[in-house]
């Protein structure tokens, strides 16, 4: 993939204005692109140009950025080494370790109580924390019905906290104190490495290491499992006959659609037809998925080893694929569709580190945890699916970074 | 003095050529104080030389099929798959190689994880079974940190490494916790371990997360390398490799066709008989039956009169020593004459005490050859006899061959966890360990020989497949994704000798 990038942007360098006008000619007849007297103009998605980074230079306890969660004016950060919470406003960085109260210093999972406003944070090896009130409450595997102490996903339902560890799920209702498990003897996990959660309209969805995906309903307590169909490990017989491999590591769902992560490529369900995703054949960076969020029915992130790859429109398979030039450390966006080139961007900034491992929407900010410290991406003007837009010009610099 | 003239000749041409490269690449000065081959030092060379924001352009190990896989034992092997996974190494692109050694340390620290104290198992709800086997473990671990200490331990500082040891409990998630605990607490630098199959899994998810090196030399779980994490690795032939020859030795060497089986019913017996399974279903052959036990059941009468009823022309077991051997009794005072195979963890003296005379005739896989002319394996049996008064087995020459590994890799890299797990990954040559050649995979796991062995007056003979000439099925040199798929299953495959 990174051969196929770099090829398509040395393309992209040496004949800038011929890329543009040949992949007119080639788009579907309900995606059609005019130049005018200045630019191109086709459907294109947004392509978020204005980037601010956050490090320990700013402040933050650990590069290593494993979960973010914003909350109004907050961006929370889970590090490798302690909590953070940026100002927004001030973009001042305020930061907990254990010896402020965190009962642990890696922190791999945050998410936020809607109704209560309390932080719950999974610690890798820490168990389970809530942050309120300027308090640490601590829940693990001797003092809690809470499974494993190694903790890699949360999400909230209702009242309940639920909870993805390395040997299972544990649900915590906050009301009434109670705890329960469940693993392979009360939920159809073929395995019970619990790798991600995610909680939409009445079901819970956990992404599980060698067990595909689990959805829970809440209201009838009934499990639904989704797996490779083909059920071997070393291929992918049919792209789109089910997750692309039982090793999931991300889940996200939205709009009635759900959105998968596993290290082998990428998989979109919308309740009737699956579509699998790998790097060879779209815009994304890599297979190798450490994290999804779904904004959308129709727009996806993924936070692989290899840059963001985002499907800014499912039905037109448009794809913005975001990556740091490892030397120069600028930015670079390229906009894609069924493969080809359409516009190429560099930026002054773009995500902080190739190694992306999270992704948090904000409005229409978006937040990319890396291993080697934040990037805000600012979404000014933000909007979804395509719209008829000048082409970037290759080179542009009317992109800005906010320093 | 003419020889002395060329030898004098030829160690200034090598000085000139040396620093006409350094100052060429402008690298970093390589510190490294072992003898590496030039492609390791050209990887050196090149991990050493990046940022924290580039990955080295080492180029990715590749294989074209995967697993040895013959042809005719693939999965779906009519249809041309989407996507193969594993022919391609998995990089690690994350920003490790930049952090610095550290300069304060008094030990390099190395960790070992393996079921070494007794608890409850998870599978019987009683007592753990897997000790013995991780004692050994132990015991090759901690023979090759005192041999590398003995020879001046990490060289570059001349400090001892000391092996930080932790007991894989056998519950479910336990080790997870100690893997987060020797990285983040006890500060290791690579680690070797564990046996059990669940329990590696969860902890090369850690190791993944914590970025560190994990060195797997005692679980032969086909899935564990089947992860695309970048940081495990495995030095001990698995039970894909011993099930392509159990199944090529059954059907394609000895003709036989009604085979079942008996197993644990536990990760290990559940993901050891798959590919047996899988093959002989491929081959034409399937399972007849296959019975589970739970782990320290006594009477197996229930499931050996089911199989008793199949007549069945060989009887496979897959689980440990102990039942194994009760198996093998119970089934000879029934009256049952059928071959008997059964899985390496069996090929133990734990196995031949309770089996006594019924043992003769037995037919084992072996990940190894114990009893392989080789010289570093004279040594080593030597040195540990010495030292614990025991004969080494499978688990104990396994480890001694991981953690050396792990101590190469680290003299050679340095004291950051990225490189050492590079130097692993890169490795361009097979590891010349006490076992064999160990040569690791583009998914790193160690796809050498595998043997039968077959115990015959009193004694374990063990045989290559050449020895006793089994049929291998075509390979093809092609993967899976660019080639034509198979041709129809009525057509028998080419096969080689």
């Amino acid at each position: 993939m990174k051969y196929f990038i770099a090829a398509l942007g040395i393309l992209t360098v040496f004949w800038p204005g011929k890329t543009a006008l040949v992949e007119a000619k080639e788009l579907p007849g309900d995606l059609p692109a005019f130049s005018s007297a200045s630019a191109t103009v086709r459907k294109l998605p947004y392509v978020y140009t204005e980037w601010k980074h956050f490090t320990v230079k700013n402040g933050l306890p650990n590069d290593h950025v494993f979960a973010l969660k914003a909350d109004g004016p907050k961006v929370w950060v889970g590090t490798e080494n302690g909590l953070a919470c940026i100002d927004k406003r001030t973009g001042k960085i305020k930061s907990w370790g254990e010896k402020d109260g965190l009962p642990w210093r890696v922190i791999s999972a945050l998410d936020i109580n809607t109704k209560t406003g309390e932080l719950w944070i999974g610690l890798l090896g820490g168990g389970l924390a809530r942050f309120s009130g300027g308090r640490f409450d601590h829940w693990h595997q001797l003092n809690s019905g809470l499974v494993n102490d190694v903790v890699y996903g949360i999400a909230i339902e209702n009242d309940n906290v639920w909870v993805a560890t390395t040997a299972g799920a544990s649900r915590y209702n906050t009301l009434t104190g109670e705890w329960t498990i469940y693993t392979e003897k009360n939920a159809p996990m073929e395995e019970i490495w619990n790798y991600g959660a995610s909680y939409d309209a009445g079901k819970v969805y956990l992404a599980i290491w060698g067990s595909g995906v689990l959805e829970f309903d809440v209201a009838t307590e009934n499990w639904k499992h989704y797996l490779d169909p083909d059920g071997e490990m070393e291929i992918d017989l049919y792209r789109d006959d089910g997750i692309v491999h039982v090793i999931t590591t991300g889940i996200s769902h939205i709009d009635g659609i759900l959105w998968v992560a596993t290290y082998f490529g990428m998989s979109r369900y919308d309740g009737r037809y699956w579509r699998g995703m790998y790097a060879h054949e779209t815009g994304l960076p890599s297979d190798f998925g450490n994290a999804i969020k779904g904004r959308s029915a129709n727009e996806g992130w993924f936070a692989t080893d290899k840059g963001l790859g985002v499907l800014a429109d499912f039905p037109s398979d448009t794809w913005v694929t975001y990556t740091m030039d490892p030397k120069t450390h600028r930015g670079k966006a390229i906009v894609s569709r069924n493969q080809k080139v359409l516009e190429s961007i560099d930026m002054p900034k773009g995500i902080p580190h190739n190694y992306t491992l999270w992704v948090e929407f904000d409005g229409n900010d978006t937040w990319v945890g890396t291993s080697k410290g934040i990037g805000w991406a600012i979404g000014s003007g933000y909007y979804k699916g395509l719209k008829d837009r000048p082409v970037h010009e290759a080179g542009d610099v009317r992109t800005k970074a906010i320093e | 003095m003419k020889r002395y003239m060329i030898l004098f000749s030829a160690v200034l041409v090598l000085c000139a050529l040396s620093c006409a490269e350094l100052e060429e690449g402008k690298t970093k000065s390589i510190e490294t104080h072992v003898q590496i081959d030039p492609e390791t030092l050209d990887v050196l060379r090149k991990i050493n030389s990046v940022s924290a924001y580039e990955v080295p352009d080492l180029g990715l190990p590749a294989d074209d099929i995967y697993a040895k896989t013959a042809q005719d034992v693939e999965p779906f092997r009519h249809v041309k798959p989407f996507k193969e996974h594993f022919l391609i190494q998995v990089e690690y692109t994350g920003p490790g190689r930049a952090l610095p050694e550290p300069q304060d340390l008094e030990t390099v620290k190395l960790g070992f994880i393996g079921p070494i104290m007794s608890t409850v198992s998870v599978a019987t709800g009683g007592k753990s079974h897997e000790e013995t086997l991780g004692i050994k473990m132990l015991q090759g671990a901690r023979l090759a940190i005192e041999h590398a200490n003995a020879k001046g331990g990490y060289f570059k500082r001349n400090i001892p490494f000391e092996l930080v040891v932790t007991n894989d409990n056998g519950l479910w998630g336990a080790s997870g916790n100690e893997i987060v605990n020797m990285v983040y607490k006890d500060k290791a630098w690579a680690i070797l371990g564990t046996i059990d199959g669940a329990n590696s899994h969860i902890a090369i998810r850690v190791a993944l997360k914590a970025e560190i090196a994990m060195m797997n030399s005692g679980d032969t779980d086909p899935t564990f390398v089947e992860t695309n994490i970048p940081w495990a690795f495995r030095c001990i032939s698995d039970d894909r490799q011993q099930g392509y020859l159990l199944v090529d030795y059954l059907y394609r060497k000895l003709g036989l066709k009604r085979i079942g089986i008996i197993r644990a019913s536990s990760r290990y017996g559940r993901f050891g008989v798959r590919e047996i399974k899988d093959g002989s279903r491929r081959l034409g052959n399937p399972i007849i039956l296959e019975m589970a036990y739970n782990l320290g059941t006594r009477d197996f009468s229930l499931q050996l009169e089911r199989l008793r009823k199949e007549n069945l022309d060989a009887i496979i077991h897959w689980g440990d020593a102990i039942e194994g051997a009760r198996i093998l009794n119970q089934m000879r005072d029934m009256g049952m004459k059928q071959p008997y195979l059964a899985c390496d963890r069996c090929l133990s003296d734990e196995f031949i005490e309770i089996a006594g005379k019924n043992a003769e005739g037995v037919i084992c896989p072996s990940p190894w050859n114990p009893k392989g002319k080789n010289k570093r394996l004279t040594e080593f049996r030597k040195a540990f006899r010495k030292r614990f008064g025991e004969e080494p087995e499978t688990f104990a020459a396994h480890a001694y061959d991981g953690m050396n590994m792990l101590i190469w890799a680290v003299q050679v890299a340095g004291l950051n966890r990225a490189k050492i797990r590079d130097m692993l990954a890169y490795r361009g040559t097979p590891w010349k360990g006490v076992t064999g050649d160990i040569m690791l995979s583009a998914c790193h796991d160690d796809v050498g020989d595998v043997y039968l062995a077959k115990r015959k007056n009193g004694k374990w003979n063990f045989y290559s497949r050449e020895d006793l000439k089994i049929p291998r099925g075509y390979i093809s040199p092609r993967d899976r994704v660019s080639r034509p798929p198979a041709i129809s299953s009525n057509i028998k495959l080419r096969t080689m000798e």
